[in-house]
């Protein structure tokens, strides 16, 4: 089978992967954890424990507020020591869960076994009231509450789910390891969404730089011999994991500008995600770990790590457990380097979502001063988008928004590639986001007032 | 947690610069300059360090004294336009010539529309046409200065380009055009090779700093229109491997035509920019009363560059395709 690709735009930046041979460690228990109740896309969760409950691990914590909106269990056993705001990752007051760790106790029902269960349900329902159940929401990073994703309006059908492997952003390792070490169940996961959606086809789609994930993959789908599922190898191209990419390139199909990916018969959900619903459905393991990389430009290779963490955990434990901030760090960034957000605040906790802790270097991520656009239409040429970012600037600095409007801002996935691109070091991504903003609240004004 | 930075996506850059990309452009110049120095000895040395030395010095004084605004000044960018502009001149052109055509090229072209990115005439290209009307004398006198090598065996005298518009069509029909194609004495010294400026241009193909389809559409355009009228009157007009090899074409097409900031943002647009600029060159070659027209074609070429970016767009995801 020929590599797939997106046909537009696209960069190829340095691939980075350092710690992709380092096997996840699962790290040790905190004194104590924060869980923040907006661990997902959506309204946070309403906590529905008091100071002084004991808990324990999987017991739920949090109840969703809405039909967008995801379980929090908690991650430890323990006391609940307080419910009440606290700053998360950014800098932003969220409501957090503050439990102090006594043991390691689960709930029960929860299979901690290694075995592989790999007999598929059949009943729908009851699997997609376990996935909500489970807090189970999108770990490719728009952490979107996977239930909802995987329940289609009536009217629209999936004929196809896409799960994305491709791990497209550098540095990151963590989906790649997973694929090596537990193929297996991300299959199995997989085939239970496939499921749930009615029986389509299943493609996994991963990048071709990553060659074991891929051995792996493939060999322990023909262990499991499940009908209609293929693996895919795209090339490696950024940003090959952004949804709207990756359908293009694998089902040759593009979503409409505002549309969802089921308007075109897709469900894209990452390979985590997969981990996740397997674990939900099979083992009665809701959302409470994820695997997140340790890594940085110039990290020694002692200090590499993929990790297993519990949510909940400081960022600040699990920097210190792989050997604390390197001296070198300018910024640390949670999530990959392209689209990831700059931590403010370390002593916040990890969530769901979180992918990495990546210490870049000044010397990597120092922004230069901004200089004169020369024309050269490195922006346009890399937008995965199709847009024009060097017009898009240009209409948003002269406040043009019909403008920016027509030139689809609205459309901008801020996946980072014109602003890496450009040789003039214009903040692109910074201006299309408003930009992007902007044209947004007008659409929706215009939605309300047409009513 | 005190003293790390803490800005928006993307946390990497490319490290692409203005100047990185200049170099580029400069690099893929020098097999082309090397020969011109090998051949026409100190004058082209000459000619190209006073050319690149006074636009950047004239860059600099403007954008730091007139305009007040140091982050114009571009060396790399400067240089560049100036040695565009040597390689625009014959070997023998005079300092004071050099000096009056860097101040059209950066003063006027390109500072007193905003520096930078905002002129809308290629600045090299406009200090050469100012030049070739104000001082026909010293920009058509082509001896051959002394060069490092010897045995050249270059006679001084017409272009091929005027040759033919002179003598007709016939006078040249024998030349050996794989001859001038591999070196070719005796015009403006970026005439000197097409083979070295298609080495520079397939370099600058490969680092990714321009892409073909400007210079593509320009041969094409040129090929198509000169075997029409060829095939139509082989002894008034020029043939298409002619048209190709002879004048500032490869030069043009390949290093002016593809300045970023006077040329077209989107592909499409650059092969209609690529198409009318061939076209018009083979106008005025065939019907003009100049021997070339790049020059030319160019400059006019480049005032039709707002329209074409405005009509012109890539093609967006989600929009057209279900």
């Amino acid at each position: 089978m020929s590599k797939l690709t997106f046909p537009i735009g696209g960069i190829h930046p340095q691939d980075a992967k350092f710690s992709r041979g380092c096997a996840t460690e699962v790290l040790p228990l905190p004194p104590v954890v924060y869980v923040s109740m907006a661990q997902h896309l959506g309204a946070p969760a309403v906590p529905c424990v008091a100071a002084g409950d004991n808990v324990k691990v999987g017991t739920v914590i949090g109840e969703p507020a809405g039909f967008i909106s995801a379980y929090v269990h908690s991650p430890v056993s323990g006391t609940v020591k307080s419910v009440g705001p606290r700053k998360d990752m950014l800098g932003n007051n969220v409501t957090h869960v503050e439990i102090t760790v006594e043991g390691d106790e689960w709930e029960e029902g929860i299979d901690r076994t290694p075995d592989i269960v790999s007999e598929i349900p059949t009943d729908r329902n009851a699997v997609l009231e376990k996935i909500k159940m489970g807090g189970v929401v999108g770990l490719g990073g728009a952490t979107f509450p996977a239930h909802v994703k995987l329940n289609p309006a009536p009217g629209s059908k999936a004929d196809c789910i896409l799960i994305n492997g491709s791990e497209c952003e550098p540095y990151l390792t963590s989906d790649h390891r997973i694929m090596i070490e537990r193929p297996a169940e991300i299959i199995i996961g997989a085939a239970i969404m496939q499921m749930v959606l009615g029986g389509c086809r299943c493609v996994i789609a991963i990048e071709d730089n990553k060659p074991e994930a891929i051995a792996s993959m493939k060999a322990a789908l023909a262990d499991l011999d499940y009908k209609n599922m293929e693996i895919a190898v795209l090339k490696k191209k950024y940003p090959q994991g952004g949804e709207k990419q990756l359908i293009d390139a694998v089902l040759k199909r593009q979503v409409r500008s505002g549309a969802l990916p089921i308007s075109v018969g897709a469900v894209v959900q990452n390979v985590a995600t997969a981990l996740a619903v397997y674990e939900a459905v099979q083992k009665n393991k809701p959302l409470i770990t994820n695997t997140m990389t340790i890594t940085g430009d110039l990290l020694p290779a002692s200090g590499q790590h993929n990790y297993l963490f519990r949510i909940g955990m400081p960022l600040s434990f699990i920097a210190e457990q792989a050997g604390g901030v390197p001296d070198y760090a300018a910024k640390i960034v949670s999530g990959g380097p392209m689209m990831g957000k700059a931590v403010a605040n370390l002593d916040a906790s990890a969530v769901k979502g979180t992918s990495s802790l990546l210490y870049l270097s000044r010397e990597a991520t120092k922004r230069k001063e901004e200089g004169h656009c020369i024309r050269c239409a490195k922006c346009a040429d890399s937008c995965p988008m199709g847009l024009e970012p060097f017009l898009i600037n240009r209409l948003y600095k002269a406040g043009d928004l019909a403008g920016m409007e027509k030139a689809s801002a609205q459309d901008c996935i801020e996946c980072g590639c014109c602003q890496y691109s450009c040789p003039a070091n214009i903040p692109l991504v910074d201006n299309l986001r408003m930009a992007k903003g902007q044209v947004m609240a007008e659409i929706k004004n215009r939605r309300n007032n047409g009513k | 947690m005190e003293n790390k930075i803490v800005s928006p996506n993307p946390h990497l850059h490319s490290r692409n610069s203005t100047a990185s990309l200049m170099r580029d452009v400069i690099i893929a110049l020098a097999p082309a300059m090397l020969l011109c120095v090998l051949c026409y000895g100190w004058s082209a040395i000459m000619i190209l360090a006073l050319s690149a030395g006074f636009c950047v010095l004239i860059e600099w004084a403007i954008a730091k004294w007139m305009m007040r605004q140091p982050s114009l000044f571009c060396p790399s960018a400067a240089a560049l336009t100036g040695l565009l502009l040597a390689l625009n001149m014959p070997p023998t052109t005079p300092w004071w010539t050099v000096l009056i055509g860097s101040i059209v090229a950066i003063g006027v072209a390109k500072m007193s529309f905003g520096g930078m990115g905002q002129n809308v005439f290629n600045p090299a290209i406009t200090g050469r046409v100012f030049l070739l009307v104000s001082f026909p004398q010293q920009l058509t006198t082509w001896d051959i200065p002394k060069g490092f090598i010897g045995g050249l065996d270059a006679v001084s005298g017409p272009t091929l380009l005027s040759q033919a518009k002179l003598d007709g069509a016939a006078s040249v029909a024998n030349v050996d055009l794989l001859k001038s194609f591999l070196l070719n004495p005796g015009g403006s010294m970026g005439e000197i090779s097409g083979l070295a400026l298609l080495i520079g241009f397939v370099y600058l193909l490969c680092r990714k700093v321009v892409k073909p389809w400007i210079p593509l559409s320009i041969f094409l355009t040129v090929v198509l229109v000169s075997s029409i009228f060829h095939l139509c009157n082989p002894a008034a007009y020029t043939g298409p491997v002619f048209n190709l090899v002879a004048g500032g074409l490869i030069l043009g097409a390949c290093f002016m035509a593809t300045d970023y900031v006077t040329s077209p943002m989107s592909d499409w647009g650059g092969v209609i920019f690529g198409v009318g600029l061939g076209f018009i060159v083979m106008m005025i070659r065939y019907f003009g009363s100049y021997p070339e027209g790049v020059s030319f074609a160019i400059l006019i070429m480049n005032m039709t560059v707002p329209l074409i970016d405005r009509a012109f767009h890539r093609k967006k995801y989600g929009y057209g395709r279900a």
